[in-house]
């Protein structure tokens, strides 16, 4: 179906042309014209301007105090508003496939399973969503690394913002198993990391270059820093003289768990009940990276928001903002707004779009809002909060001078309902113009399916409003092609019967 | 743990409330939705007394004992909800249930009253669920109040319930043992979309047939309400074929009153459903999928129907999720073009007239029934909430702040 033609391969085609087209000096700068920009790091600005240069931004203030360059072409117009866009701290969408089988899998990479023609990623841009960390799903006990991206690109790698960003950890079962073996494969999986790193130094002790021969048959890196030995460094627990092994015959199954523990990986810990809360922190704190967990909490676990709040980690909010439960005895519903909880709690918390209802993060912080959460709190959950949680904070989340040239455009404020999206800018690239989508075209109005046309109406039936014979059970008018009329006498058995029959 | 205000929902159900509480209020809100006529803006209050409606107007009234907003529109209206209705509540020993009457099943002391009731859902048609051909009939009830059918009462045997489409028919199989009488209900239930609608078309021709022949027929007088005109037939068609289908029938039979339940792609009928006179009902808006039957529900299809004059109402369909529910539909609908004030009637007068009540219910006049939604913001903006809610003057929802919860 010509209609159905990916979004993003028309964009792709349209912005080739404009490459090949246009000057140099026209593609790699951008000037954004806005009504009112939200830089939620700073106060809002009236009929300002953002000017974007080799994808960053280089000035940004009201009209009158900034030079556009005259050879920028403009986007934007005094009606818009422009927004940092929404940043999406922790999915499993866009992915194919997210769970893996294996139980313990921190070697893998989503690099392998991201799918760049993903639906997803095409309505991110419609929703606004400019940076998206994409990581293994949470039916695990440790996945692989993850992701961040921008929703735009046709390969994996001019997707990417950051690579190999974050492991995903579950304190919630896999599915199989219990809390007690899941538990029990956590704290395993960091014991076998100990004796795999204790065996590599009593090897080298005892002279037996095992892991060098293991290494250079895997065909491992073992050059440079590689083939040098480092002490581990750790807050948790240490293995002694792992300055002797060179670091690239480390086991590369094991080798993300020593990035781990050594606090050079971000951790992204799945918890689907309150009680998971405490086995995540403690299993965090015993491991020596609790400073870079972010908990990824499921709508029970407010009830330990106190507990999260004196971790002092970050939470995002996966799931619906409600929770809900039935009082045990007397089978009263109990309701509770999540986010309040954890701003009350003094939690930083971000929202995410890993929810069952619009997927969007927009929505999910006006709902925030409507729940009691001050707006100025609500807008950071999607912007900042998510962008300090990736790392990013100094690039994305916030429209400031110096930072990533990735502005959204909305037709009004972000937390109404009747706002859209017009253009996403990423890296000074209007890569999404709402006129031009033909998708969103179809899901707001609806498609014909080619070669069929709506029915004309009436003439056929009725009008309500004309007046008609008194309807009577025994005439149904236009009831059959052949008819009785009713003022006759009472039909016999065989008129029944064929009526029956016509029916049949 | 403390927490402060109405943020925290720790809600007893209103059937748990006592039974003679203070029906008596002045309501204060910077703007007054009355739901007739134009908005009461820059301040507006509310009079109840005894559960009704005493007085509407501008300026400021009640001094400290008023409950305030900064909106108020009338309660909303449901017109599919699905409260006591599990699978249980399924008659199998037939499809057709003409007689059938929800009055006898509904369980007033269920927990979905009140979560319907705290959500801003005041008057709600509770009705068979969509697995009979014709399920009974469906009945209005306040969402809260005293635990009585009598009490509660909007509406007896408010309309017929029908059904066509997939639903009646799913997990329906075709007798496989040749010979011998059938092994359950479900091996001669019928087993496609063509079927339900012969089954129900059977129905009517059946009792057309007795009454010519001076037969008895169960359920006659029933079919006799729909047929005059003075009980709507409500029938469920989410896909096309089974709007098209509902709306043929509807002129078979000269059926004057017809309500299509979760016509989610009416809007590719616009002109069909208009010149038939049908009237539709909505249901939640979904999205990154198909709604149910596979049907395409599209953001613009309330707007749709407004624009071509076509009665309908929008609904929660009894959403377990919080933000599934009916106050969260307008804001779709509007995202979808659909205009504020008709948004609002869409879950008011409109569902109120379907049914014939808004004589005492949908919008705010005095003499009717005391049935208020207080919002914290604008209504229906999703980053508005629903902080207060009176049914029949007894407040559900109490949107004055306290002081704190011990949790």
């Amino acid at each position: 179906m010509k209609a159905a033609m990916s979004l993003k391969r028309v964009l792709s085609c349209s912005l080739a042309l404009v490459g090949i087209v246009g000057s140099a000096t026209a593609a790699d700068k951008l000037v954004v014209e806005a009504g009112r920009i939200i830089t939620v790091q700073g106060p809002e600005i009236v009929d300002g301007v953002i000017v974007i240069e080799d994808g960053r931004i280089t000035a940004i203030g009201p009209a009158s105090e900034v030079e556009k360059p005259w050879d920028a072409p403009v986007v934007g117009g005094p009606e818009f508003t422009a927004f940092p866009g929404f940043i999406e701290a922790k999915t499993s969408r866009g992915l194919d496939r997210a769970n893996e089988s294996v139980d313990v899998a921190p070697f893998l990479d989503v690099r392998d399973s991201l799918d760049p023609i993903n639906f997803f990623f095409e309505d991110c841009l419609r929703w606004g969503m400019t940076t998206i960390n994409v990581q293994q799903g949470e039916d695990c006990v440790i996945a692989g690394r993850g992701r961040v991206v921008k929703p735009h690109g046709d390969t994996v790698e001019e997707m990417t913002v950051r690579p190999s960003f974050g492991l995903v950890l579950s304190a919630s079962p896999k599915r199989g198993k219990s809390r007690a073996t899941q538990s029990q494969a956590l704290r395993q999986a960091f014991v076998e990391l100990r004796e795999h790193l204790e065996q590599l130094v009593q090897e080298k002790r005892d002279g037996d270059d095992r892991a060098r021969r293991e290494a250079l048959y895997q065909g491992r890196d073992l050059e440079g820093e590689r083939a040098k030995g480092r002490a581990m460094s750790s807050t948790a627990w240490k293995v002694d003289g792992l300055e002797l092994v060179p670091r690239g015959e480390v086991d590369e199954k094991q080798e993300p768990l020593l990035d781990l523990v050594e606090g050079r990986v971000a951790a992204f810990f799945h918890c689907s009940q309150p009680m998971d809360v405490h086995r995540a922190l403690e299993i965090a704190r015993d491991n020596g990276f609790l400073a870079r967990t972010t908990l990824v909490l499921g709508p029970a676990c407010w009830k330990a928001a106190d507990v999260v709040a004196e971790a002092g980690v970050p939470a995002v909010l996966s799931g619906d903002l409600t929770h809900t439960e039935r009082d045990p005895v007397t089978g009263d519903e109990i309701e509770t707004f999540v986010p309040t909880v954890y701003e009350e709690a003094g939690v930083r918390f971000a929202l995410s779009s890993e929810n069952s209802s619009t997927r969007s993060l927009w929505y999910q912080a006006a709902l925030a809002v409507g729940g009691g959460v001050p707006r100025e709190t609500a807008i950071e959950a999607v912007t900042r909060v998510p962008a300090e949680i990736l790392g990013l904070g100094d690039r994305v989340g916030a429209l400031a001078e110096g930072m990533d040239g990735n502005v959204v455009i909305l037709t009004g404020d972000p937390l109404s309902s009747t706002t859209w999206v017009d253009t996403v800018v990423l890296e000074g690239e209007a890569v999404y113009r709402r006129d031009e989508d033909v998708r969103n075209r179809h899901l707001l109005e609806g498609i014909a399916q080619p070669g069929t046309q709506p029915s004309q109406g009436s003439s056929d039936f009725r009008s309500e409003d004309e007046p008609d014979v008194e309807p009577t059970m025994a005439d149904p008018e236009e009831g059959g092609d052949e008819e009785t009329p009713s003022d006759e006498t009472p039909s016999d058995e065989t008129s029944t019967e064929e009526e029956e029959d016509t029916q049949q | 743990m403390i927490t402060v205000g109405w943020t925290l929902l720790a809600l007893t159900t209103s059937a748990a409330l006592p039974q003679e509480e203070e029906t008596t209020w002045v309501i204060r809100a910077e703007t007054v939705y009355t739901g007739a006529g134009e908005a009461i803006e820059d301040g507006g209050f509310i009079e109840v007394e005894d559960g009704v409606i005493e007085g509407v107007g501008s300026g400021s009234r009640g001094g400290d004992g008023a409950l305030e907003a900064f909106a108020v529109t009338p309660g909303m209206i449901d017109l599919s909800v699905r409260i006591a209705t599990s699978r249980w509540s399924v008659e199998e020993s037939d499809e057709v249930q003409l007689t059938a009457r929800m009055a006898d099943a509904v369980d007033l002391y269920s927990y979905r009253w009140g979560r319907e009731a705290r959500s801003g859902v005041t008057s709600a048609l509770v009705s068979a669920p969509d697995n009979n051909v014709l399920g009974g009939l469906g009945i209005a009830l306040k969402t809260a109040g005293p635990a009585t059918l009598e009490a509660r009462m909007l509406r007896d045997d408010a309309v017929l319930r029908g059904s066509f489409g997939d639903y009646p028919a799913r997990n329906s199989t075709p007798n496989r043992l040749a010979v011998g009488p059938p092994r359950d209900f479900r091996t001669r239930r019928p087993a496609t979309r063509m079927a339900t609608e012969w089954v129900m078309r059977d129905t009517f021709y059946e009792a057309i047939a007795a009454e010519r022949h001076g037969t008895p027929f169960d359920g006659a007088e029933v079919l006799r309400s729909v047929v005059a005109g003075e009980r709507p037939l409500m029938v469920q068609a989410w896909a096309t074929q089974d709007i098209r289908t509902a709306i043929f029938f509807k002129a078979e039979f000269s059926i004057p009153n017809m309500i299509i339940d979760g016509a989610a792609e009416a809007w590719r009928e616009v002109e069909l459903l208009r010149s038939s006179g049908a009237s539709v009902v909505l249901p939640p808006m979904v999205f990154g999928e198909r709604a149910r039957d596979n049907s395409f529900y599209t953001l613009s299809c309330a707007k749709t129907l407004h624009d071509a004059g076509i009665p309908f109402a929008l609904s929660g369909h009894g959403a377990e999720r919080s933000d599934e529910r009916l106050a969260y539909q307008p804001a779709h609908a509007m995202r979808g073009g659909l205009p504020f004030e008709a948004a609002l009637e869409a879950v008011t007068m409109a569902p109120a007239r379907m049914i014939g009540v808004d004589d005492r219910v949908g919008s705010i006049e005095a003499g009717k029934d005391a049935d208020l939604v207080l919002w914290s913001g604008p209504p229906f903006e999703p980053s508005s909430s629903v902080i207060g809610v009176l049914v029949s003057g007894r407040l559900v929802l109490d949107p004055r702040p306290t002081e704190s919860v011990e949790k």
